[in-house]
């Protein structure tokens, strides 16, 4: 506002402008840069160049200061972040601080945030499956939330453009529940996922082990070259940054194709605070953001407008985005803007030991992880108590038998023993949620934040349908591993809170009908053409697969269309 | 800029871990900067002793030659809380002054929760062989000679075939 006075408006203006550089953000500044347009990037946190801002990506456990731990003073200081099984010495820089950007928690939301260039894709455990019709069909067949307006036929190409490029790897397994991509060769299961996938396979029908399907370059072709990336070499450190741009962050790989195509501008440091709607025009004309380190306000001014800040983070902006046309948030004439957000159930897991396959054991680390159970349960039709599903995880691995009762040489012998233990295995629940109106996020009546804008309460709980689907996992997952002969079965239902699963969506979820959703098929508000709204805040329903995955072929996708629209002289 | 210098020169190495040495090593205070525990010289070789009682020095290091009792007092300092500072220091009281017979037995019922030992004796007795154990197998030297980390393995075998069963 204030420096419109000095610089002018046409400095400021840009084709395109991206809010948000993660995961998604980053695939809407590649394919806006590719397609020609002048693209400004806005990101609230500080710049990661790829492997030069690693700091730790080279680093030995023996030097942390803490072998890894977080103190116990950033553990009392940030409750909430601690609980993030990736926030450790190594990777904690990239993980928003508790107390540097509060919330209210109307009830307890474990609310995990990476606010840098690349967002959580530095941080993510890349897995990554396509969603199907059984997906996209759920809440119509089911009848929750509304249905989607796309299906996967609308997205089949689309995922295959973004996994040629990002890298995938994975098999062609040949299941309903989980399309096949265009994959990298995957990483195999090791003796015991197999065993268990075989023995699955025999005994039950529809019920499958599969390996992960990862964002690694198991082995990378010309267009991963291009982008400046190599194979991945295995080290399962991606946490921290990785130097081979073995997987896909948007640092490594969208970002600085982007760059080459010298259409990006990229400001860190820069919040978004609201989006602009010009009365005149009938669409939003711009962005206003505040500088962090100056608190100085800008304006920035486009013809499209791509949101981008992760769910949560885009529900803000929209719902702090009033107009005497839109009072209740931007294209928020529906009033459903904040609601239907849901997420992912991972509050259940299992362990057991395997005395089988004692000849074998695992050489190397597996960056996939192990292997991944798709959904069996309500797949075809309704046959339990609860609605929807869910997926797991599945990994086996050996661990050398360490006796520590001992004490001088008797104990140091025994840390030092190669002899190996029993075969460990585990898995987790991947449950999906049912978007409801009760579950919801707001603007805070009169808290704000560093910079002004309002802080957002959080109102998101489990229900009894997350109960009910819960004890199943627990009780067939038990079944399955008894099967198979696995022993000492150890059941957890750990009861965290929603929001560590880190796949909250929803809240400006798409739809047919502008009185019930917010974004139309092609991810744009109903009632403001020209913003488009791409990251988890546009999903509908939350399926079982993990997300990220969807969202750049919804980017991807949007792009393609919000270029055409324009070019046409719709937007 | 010289002083930092000079710290550098002196830094020492717990298991592989820089510490930095306390600034002004008042007579009879603890030779690394802690910030919440207080521990005397004589403690501190006490620790230094059950450490080496834990891991002992065989024709590899041992306890003492990677300073692991620093170690232990690191992690303890900055990595638990106050109720477990309480509990450490409560528990040393009565592994202080033992002469070095005395102090071995007393290791070795600690080891085996010994009827009669306090809680506060086990539990700090379990704290330090916790920490000494994960300080030993963490260190740069057992990580780099004895049990190798890799920093690169660049591969994955799910079937690698155990040499002898
Ligand atoms: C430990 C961990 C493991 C995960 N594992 C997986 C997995 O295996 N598979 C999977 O699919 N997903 C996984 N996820 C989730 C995945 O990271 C997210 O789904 C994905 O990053 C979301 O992409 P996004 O573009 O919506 O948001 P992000 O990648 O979070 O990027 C949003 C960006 O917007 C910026 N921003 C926010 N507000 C503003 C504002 N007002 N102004 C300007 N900029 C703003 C943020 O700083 C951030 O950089 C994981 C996440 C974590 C942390
Ligand atoms: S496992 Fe692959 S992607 Fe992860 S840090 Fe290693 S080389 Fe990089």
């Amino acid at each position: 506002m204030s420096n419109l006075n000095i610089d002018s408006i046409k400095e400021h203006t840009y084709d395109a402008i991206v809010i948000g550089s993660g995961i998604s953000g980053g695939w809407a500044a590649k394919e806006f840069t590719e397609k020609g347009l002048k693209t400004l990037v806005l990101e609230r946190g500080k710049d990661v160049k790829h492997i030069i801002d690693y700091p730790t990506t080279n680093k030995y456990p023996y030097e942390f200061e803490h072998r890894g731990e977080p103190t116990f003073a950033i553990r009392e200081a940030n409750p909430v972040v601690s609980k993030c099984y990736a926030f450790r010495e190594d990777a904690m820089d990239f993980f928003v601080k508790d107390q540097e950007h509060p919330y209210v928690q109307e009830k307890p939301f474990d609310w995990i945030r990476g606010y840098q260039v690349g967002g959580k894709s530095l941080l993510w455990a890349r897995q990554t499956q396509r969603w199907s019709d059984l997906d996209f069909e759920g809440p119509l067949r089911d009848d929750f939330a509304v249905d989607w307006p796309i299906r996967y036929k609308d997205l089949d190409s689309w995922y295959t453009y973004v996994e040629q490029f990002a890298g995938i790897s994975g098999n062609k397994d040949g299941l309903a529940s989980l399309p096949d991509g265009d994959f990298l060769p995957a990483f195999p299961l090791n003796a015991v996922e197999d065993y268990f996938r075989n023995t699955m396979r025999d005994k039950y029908i529809g019920r499958h082990v599969i390996s992960a399907r990862c964002a690694h370059l198991s082995q990378p072709k010309q267009i991963h070259f291009d982008q400046g990336r190599a194979k991945c070499q295995n080290r399962t450190l991606c946490q921290r940054g990785c130097p081979f741009g073995g997987y896909f962050s948007s640092n490594s790989s969208t970002l600085p194709w982007a760059e080459k195509t010298g259409n990006l501008t990229l400001r860190p440091f820069s919040v978004v605070e609201s989006i602009i709607y010009d009365e005149k025009l009938g669409k939003a004309s711009g962005v206003r953001v505040i500088d962090t380190n100056t608190k100085e306000v800008r304006e920035y001014f486009a013809k499209v407008i791509f949101v981008n800040a992760a769910a949560i983070n885009t529900n803000l902006i929209l719902l702090n985005s009033t107009s005497s046309r839109f009072p209740n948030g931007l294209g928020n004439d529906s009033g459903s803007l904040g609601k239907y957000v849901a997420f992912h159930n991972y509050s259940a897991r299992i362990g057991a030991e395997y005395d089988g396959l004692k000849e074998f054991t695992t050489d190397g680390r597996n960056p996939a992880g192990g292997g991944y159970i798709p959904r069996f349960r309500n797949l075809l039709k309704q046959e339990t108590n609860f609605k929807r599903g869910y997926a797991a995880g599945f990994s086996a691995y050996r661990n050398t038998e360490r006796d520590t009762s001992g004490l001088g040489t008797a104990l140091k012998a025994q840390l030092l023993s190669k002899n190996l233990g029993p075969w460990q295995v585990g898995s987790h629940m991947m449950g999906e949620t049912i978007p409801k109106e009760s579950n919801y996020v707001k603007l805070h009546a009169d808290k704000k934040d560093a910079w002004g804008v309002p802080l957002l309460k959080i109102s998101v709980d489990y229900d009894d349908n997350d109960a009910k689907m819960k004890k199943d996992y627990l009780e067939q997952l038990t079944e399955m591993f008894t099967e198979a002969g696995f022993k000492n079965i150890q059941v957890n239902d750990g009861g965290q809170a929603p929001g560590l699963d880190i796949h909250e969506m929803g809240g400006a979820r798409m739809g047919h009908d502008p009185k019930t959703s917010v974004l139309n098929k092609w991810n744009q508000l109903h009632d403001c053409k020209n913003v488009f709204v791409t990251d988890g805040a546009c999903m509908t329903s939350t399926s079982t697969q993990n997300p990220s995955l969807t969202y750049m072929a919804l980017t991807a996708r949007a792009v393609d269309y919000a270029v055409l629209s324009m070019k046409k002289g719709d937007l | 800029m010289n002083r930092r210098f000079a710290i550098k020169q002196v830094l020492i190495f717990a298991g592989g871990m820089a510490l930095l040495p306390s600034c002004f090593r008042e007579g009879g205070k603890v030779s690394i900067q802690l910030k919440n525990l207080d521990i005397s010289a004589a403690q501190e070789s006490q620790l230094a002793e059950i450490a080496e009682l834990i891991i002992p020095k065989t024709d590899t290091s041992g306890a003492k030659d990677l300073n692991l009792h620093l170690y232990v007092l690191k992690m303890l300092d900055d990595c638990f809380g106050p109720e477990r500072h309480q509990q450490f220091m409560g528990g040393l009281k009565n592994f202080e002054g033992l002469d070095s017979k005395s102090l071995a037995q007393l290791v070795t019922d600690a080891n085996t929760a010994k009827a009669g030992l306090s809680e506060e004796t086990i539990e700090f007795f379990k704290f330090m062989k916790w920490k000494t154990i994960d300080g030993y197998l963490n260190s740069k030297y057992v990580m780099s000679n004895l049990v190798i980390w890799e920093l690169v393995p660049g591969r994955y075998n799910g079937f690698f075939r155990v040499k002898s069963a």
